[in-house]
């Protein structure tokens, strides 16, 4: 099979849709768009280093865009109901560079819609941060709620790679090109000891296979791809009641100003890697 | 230290009840081993056994005179296996099964309640096309069925057959995975979804051999290779491994496999693939 097919289209596609844009004509990529109401950037964008972050309302992408914004990077902020993100709402107010979008990360046609709305912007990191656990019940052997994990990947694994596919574009326009997807050790399988998750689990083996094609796809474009974990982290993510019961529960300031360090340090050697929080491999 | 390791404990404790207390059933005690006796006939159940690697299977477990339930979508459509059934009339059944169709596993499951199941043998696969998993040209809709039946159905199949597997004398549950579901292994950017799914299942038959280790049953997956069936059509013929040695490889791993070497990724050379 030849491994540059979709490669070489999308870069067809690409020349197409700016070849267009410059004659004025609409580019089949920017039709949605208009479509969906969502209007074009004004123009003339300022150059600036710009993260993309997906569920960026609350716990590790609330702290992802308040940390980015202050190293004065440019936040595109997404999340599912802006409307109830008071947080970010005020991190918004206080900063012209941090720009609030609604994406669900399972609607494929608004993802294509913000990519559109943003042709015009390099991304240089593309932080797929939005996760969701499935809750345990619905994943405990003899009960497993199959609509759940379709949910879970649907999240998990889909939603990365749509994004991925979406702004690859933007992120190969940028300085740092970086496509960066929290994992989860949980998602090790050479390291799991204790039955438990297995839709969480096996939606995050399935996103790192996922991320490690893609590094092995692009990286000849120059695009680095990894995947960070945080650690168990003291968010909404684990319910209070095991919260209390994992010894050295981290803060989401500490998680995130570990993953931070790890994006920092992807290049081009290390794409396609799993980094820990402290900086090692995690085992597929 | 001492408060560190106390809460280690309680918080192993507390997911360990959580995870298990869904099972029913006492745990299997060495003394309660059941004699099987020298006349004691196994069984298989396979699904996809049409063609290729399943139909192979019912034929050498048939040919060890194995009982094999064997399963496939389209019975009516099955003439090679309906061929080998008649031939064993004895020994092999085909029941109608779509994998994706949870009530028809729990149908059969239902059915077959009293029959205990040596091998369960996850066998129906689908790769999802290349061209349906290109970057920048991917279907998503392919991405789902191709879960469906590659990593959902074996979980809904392991999950509806435990207890047959539980009563049975070698109580294994095998999957035939892909050495392309390797993360550690890919070194080449192709079929997105066809590997994510099979990383996906080697997840999902990591956790169930966990989970069900203390209860005597072993859980693994193994690979056939790269082999001469219609799922690896267009490939070249010299670098496909014939039919019949991809699966007498596999079930001599599935002879050998053991509680101890239970939740492992089985080459069909007999090596451990890495995740």
């Amino acid at each position: 099979m030849d491994k540059d097919q979709g490669l070489e289209l999308g870069r067809r596609e690409f020349i197409a849709s700016v070849a267009g844009f410059a004659a004025g004509v609409v580019a089949s990529s920017a039709a949605p768009a208009a479509a969906a109401g969502l209007d074009p950037l004004p123009a003339p964008i300022e150059k600036k280093t710009t993260v993309l972050i997906t569920g960026a309302n609350r716990g590790l992408g609330f702290e992802f865009a308040r940390r980015y914004a202050e190293r004065g990077w440019r936040v595109i902020a997404t999340c599912r109901r802006p409307s109830g993100a008071d947080a970010l709402n005020e991190l918004a107010a206080q900063s012209a560079d941090v720009l609030v979008e609604q994406l669900d990360v399972v609607d494929h046609q608004r993802i294509d819609d913000l990519a559109a709305r943003y042709r015009n912007m390099p991304i240089d990191v593309l932080l797929n941060n939005a996760g969701i656990g499935g809750g345990a019940e619905n994943q405990l052997f003899g009960r497993l709620n199959y609509d759940v994990y379709r949910q879970v990947m649907d999240v998990n694994a889909s939603g990365p790679i749509k994004m991925a596919e979406a702004f690859s574009k933007h992120v190969k326009a940028s300085d740092l090109k970086k496509i960066i997807t929290v994992s989860s050790s949980q998602g090790s399988i050479s390291k799991v000891n204790l039955p438990m998750l297995y839709w969480y689990r096996s939606s995050k083996s399935a996103v790192n296979m996922l991320m490690v094609n893609l590094a092995l796809q692009v990286r000849r474009r120059g695009i680095i791809v990894g995947l960070v974990t945080p650690g168990a982290t003291a968010t909404d993510f684990i319910a209070p009641r095991f919260r209390k019961a994992i010894p050295n529960i981290r803060e989401p300031a500490v998680a995130v100003a570990d993953m931070m360090r790890n994006i920092d340090r992807f290049t081009l050697e290390n794409t396609g890697t799993f980094l820990n929080y402290d900086g090692g491999i995690v085992p597929w | 230290m001492t408060v560190l390791s106390t809460r280690a404990r309680a918080v192993a404790g507390l997911l360990i009840g959580y995870a298990l207390g869904s099972l029913t059933g006492p745990v299997l005690a060495a003394d309660d081993t059941v004699d099987f006796g020298a006349d004691y006939v196994p069984t298989v159940f396979i699904t996809g056994a049409n063609r290729g690697l399943g139909l192979e299977f019912v034929k050498q477990y048939a040919d060890r005179g194995w009982n094999v339930i064997a399963t496939s979508r389209r019975p009516e459509a099955a003439e090679q296996l309906q061929a080998i059934a008649s031939r064993h009339k004895d020994l092999v059944t085909i029941e109608q099964l779509d994998v994706t169709d949870n009530d028809r596993i729990a149908f059969l499951a239902e059915k077959y309640t009293d029959t205990p199941i040596d091998v369960l043998l996850n066998n129906a696969g689908i790769s999802g096309g290349n061209a349906n998993q290109l970057l920048g040209k991917m279907k998503f809709d392919v991405f789902e069925e191709v879960l469906r039946v590659n990593t959902i159905a074996p979980m809904k199949i392991s999950e509806e057959f435990l207890e047959n597997v539980k009563a049975s004398r070698d109580k294994k549950i095998i999957t035939v995975s892909s050495s392309e579901g390797s993360i550690a292994g890919a070194t080449m950017p192709r079929l997105y979804f066809y590997r994510s799914s099979k990383a996906a299942v080697n997840m999902l038959m990591k956790n169930l051999a966990l989970q069900v280790k203390r209860r005597g049953v072993s859980v693994a997956m193994v690979n056939p290779g790269p082999t001469d069936t219609d799922f690896m059509a267009g490939l070249p013929k010299k670098m496909l491994r014939p039919t019949e040695d991809a699966v007498s490889d596999m079930i001599r791993n599935i002879d050998g496999l053991t509680v101890e070497t239970t939740g492992s990724f089985f080459q069909y050379d007999g090596t451990i693939i890495p995740w």
